[in-house]
């Protein structure tokens, strides 16, 4: 294990210069990047974001082989690339992990030269705060946390947070399986800001999550949409293109942006330093940023997409499902999750606490 | 495997002078498996039980008990009760289920018998997650159970069967019954016939046979059933958070997710140890049970 480590320590100068600028391998020029490495990918992606054909579709391009494998959490993903478990090439992380990686140095900088495409995202896009000038990060897609209600079995309006934790809803709720998101709910309700995470201020919004959990029926960040869909919760706090695929399907399921205050969360790709195939996930996300590309996703999982060549091939349906693509001022009000450092364990450790008592 | 148990079995000679570097060779692969696959985990999951962890979520190792303190907290102890109760009630249920269909495959006649152990094991050709989901629009409210419930109008309305404490033994019942009827039914295939018939001509009803010399006799296919059920159903993540929702959470989804979200690596581990630990403890039971049974 070791010497393989250290073989990859001692390797890392030549894969760096590999993907330098001035590699040859790039000679024929930005527009069509190949790659020397051995035609394989490994890419660790989340579970319902990134469809099957699109992988096949690279597949069948380039010739490269795409074995992907799921998380369901930045946590997750994290736990899993450090303990050094797999080999993954190309991640995705949302903001708030991308920071956190940048600053433990996991992460391998983006090379612009390859990426031709990364002109498609949009501005606002290109210099969010966690990696200003997508230095080693590229937007894949960005969305929100709303609630989303079957109006034909939830008759009281839903405005906000507090109006889906009442006890008339109990064992009637889905949530997203995610400490950090619970959590900012219950903070937004708080009024308190979303990244001031201080112990005194998870003491004071505890009492609210342990009024709240107790009347949540289903956990689920995977695929909230299913227990809505069949049926066994009629409201949840989920993700916005979870919501959008189900206003898509069926107008009975509406889309609610919670009046405490929403954030805006971006998820993008992202080379891990161990990478053995960085050249490959660069022609990944090169072809993820083409419009066509870009588009065939949105399409199958309507998240706000970032890259603006891509939305501007969208429906006018699409564009105008509320879950998808909310009123721009709305978006203008989200912030967006910062690294928490060591509170990030206390998220976790309040609200599995409160969950596995909170029965 | 097989034949390296049978080589096993007559290779290691009564005396054990002679002939032992051939033993040894022989049982090399199987000691080498224990190893790695058993000793090695098991020591690097000890070791992490008693370890640290950044802000990451990586483990520092060192030595601290914190881990083990945490668990004995309310909190976790309830979910190590509810998942016991879960586990036992999915094992008597398979007990209950399994062992009449246990019987009547191993009383058929040996063509039936062929048939109806292929039929048993029809659900293994598909993997359990892809079957757990079928269960999933089997029961929800909008499934087919609740459909036929409707239409038949047996209930006025659908009822709430998935994400409930219902759902989660129904799951594991499921997944866990062919575990209970194959070894129950290989001591029914050896039951010796005479043996009910001597009951019978000694004035034995059916169901004194049945009880005082049929149970008697499959008792360690019943046993062997009980654990193999019981030991992996505490464990039981998957089926439990898919059919569970996560707000009946059970010991193994705790550990799973210290493993994952949670980033606590070492406090996943030390549930993980005491999960082991009451493993052993019941087999141990388990054998205590087997040698009284012998005595009387």
């Amino acid at each position: 294990m070791k010497i393989i480590r250290s073989l990859t320590l001692a390797l890392l100068p030549l894969i760096l210069a590999a993907c330098g600028p001035k590699a040859p391998s790039f000679a024929g020029g930005p527009t069509t990047p190949t790659s020397n490495e051995e035609k394989k990918l490994n890419l660790y992606c989340w579970s319902e974001y990134i469809p099957q054909s699109v992988i096949d579709d690279f597949s069948k391009e380039t010739g490269i082989k795409v074995s992907v494998e799921n998380f369901s959490s930045n946590e997750e993903m994290v736990t899993k690339l450090l303990a050094g478990g797999g080999k993954y090439d190309l991640i995705q992380p949302s903001e708030y992990t991308v920071e956190a990686l940048i600053r433990e140095n996991q992460l391998l900088p983006i090379n612009p030269a390859i990426l031709s495409n990364l002109a498609n995202i949009s501005s606002e896009f290109r210099s969010m705060p966690y990696d200003v000038g997508n230095k080693f990060s590229v937007p894949y897609m960005a969305g929100f946390v709303g609630i989303c209600i079957n109006t034909q079995k939830v008759k009281n309006p839903v405005r906000g947070f507090s109006d889906v934790f009442t006890p008339e809803h109990k064992g009637r709720i889905v949530v997203l399986d995610d400490a950090r998101e619970i959590t900012s709910w219950a903070f937004a309700a708080e009024k308190l800001g979303i990244n001031d995470v201080t112990p005194e201020n998870l003491e004071k919004v505890k009492p609210l999550l342990k009024k709240w959990l107790p009347l949540v029926k289903v956990y689920d960040s995977d695929s909230p949409k299913t227990s809505l869909k069949n049926g066994d919760v009629d409201l949840g706090v989920v993700w916005s293109g979870e919501a959008a695929l189900l206003y898509r399907d069926d107008k009975k399921f509406a889309f609610v942006l919670p009046a405490e205050g929403s954030h805006l969360f971006v998820d993008n790709l992202a080379i891990p330093r161990s990478a053995v195939h960085p050249q490959n996930a660069h022609l990944f996300i090169n072809y993820i940023l083409r419009p066509e590309v870009s588009r065939k996703i949105s399409e199958a999982f309507p998240y706000y997409n970032p890259n603006s060549a891509a939305r501007a091939l969208l429906s006018s349906e699409e564009i105008s499902n509320p879950a998808s693509y909310p009123p721009a001022q709305e978006i203008t009000r989200m912030q967006t999750f910062r690294d928490l450092g060591k509170q990030a364990a206390a998220i976790d450790e309040l609200v599995t606490q409160v969950k596995a008592g909170g029965k | 495997m097989a034949a390296d148990a049978d080589s096993l079995r007559t290779g290691l000679p009564p005396s054990g002078h002679q002939a032992s570097w051939r033993s040894w060779l022989l049982l090399a692969p199987l000691l080498l498996w224990l190893g790695m696959f058993v000793l090695l985990p098991t020591a690097l999951l000890v070791a992490t039980s008693f370890s640290r962890r950044d802000d990451m979520g990586r483990v520092i190792y060192s030595f601290t008990l914190d881990n083990y303190q945490r668990c004995f907290d309310p909190t976790w102890l309830s979910i190590f009760g509810s998942s016991i109760l879960y586990a036992l009630l999915a094992t008597l249920i398979c007990v209950v289920v399994g062992y009449p269909a246990a019987y009547t495959i191993g009383r058929a006649s040996p063509r039936n018998r062929r048939l109806l152990l292929t039929l048993v094991m029809i659900p293994f050709w598909t993997s359990f997650l892809i079957r757990t989901y079928a269960w999933i629009s089997i029961l929800s409210e909008e499934g087919l159970a609740n459909g036929f419930l409707l239409s038949a109008h047996i209930v006025p309305a659908p009822i709430g069967m998935m994400y409930t404490p219902f759902a989660i033994v129904l799951g594991l019942v499921y997944n866990y019954l062919p575990f209970m009827i194959l070894p129950i039914y290989t001591s029914v295939e050896k039951l010796d016939n005479s043996l009910i018939e001597a009951a019978y001509d000694l004035g034995a009803g059916p169901l004194r046979a049945f009880s005082s010399v049929i149970i008697p006799l499959t008792r360690p296919g019943i046993a062997a059933g009980a654990l193999l059920v019981f030991v992996p159903a505490i464990a039981m993540y998957a089926i439990t958070t898919l059919m569970g929702g996560g707000s009946n959470p059970t010991i193994g989804e705790v550990i799973q997710n210290q493993f994952t979200r949670a980033r606590n690596q070492p406090f996943g581990a030390a549930l993980g140890v005491l999960l082991m630990l009451l493993f052993l403890v019941s087999f141990i039971l388990m054998g205590r049970k087997k040698n009284t049974a012998h005595a009387t």
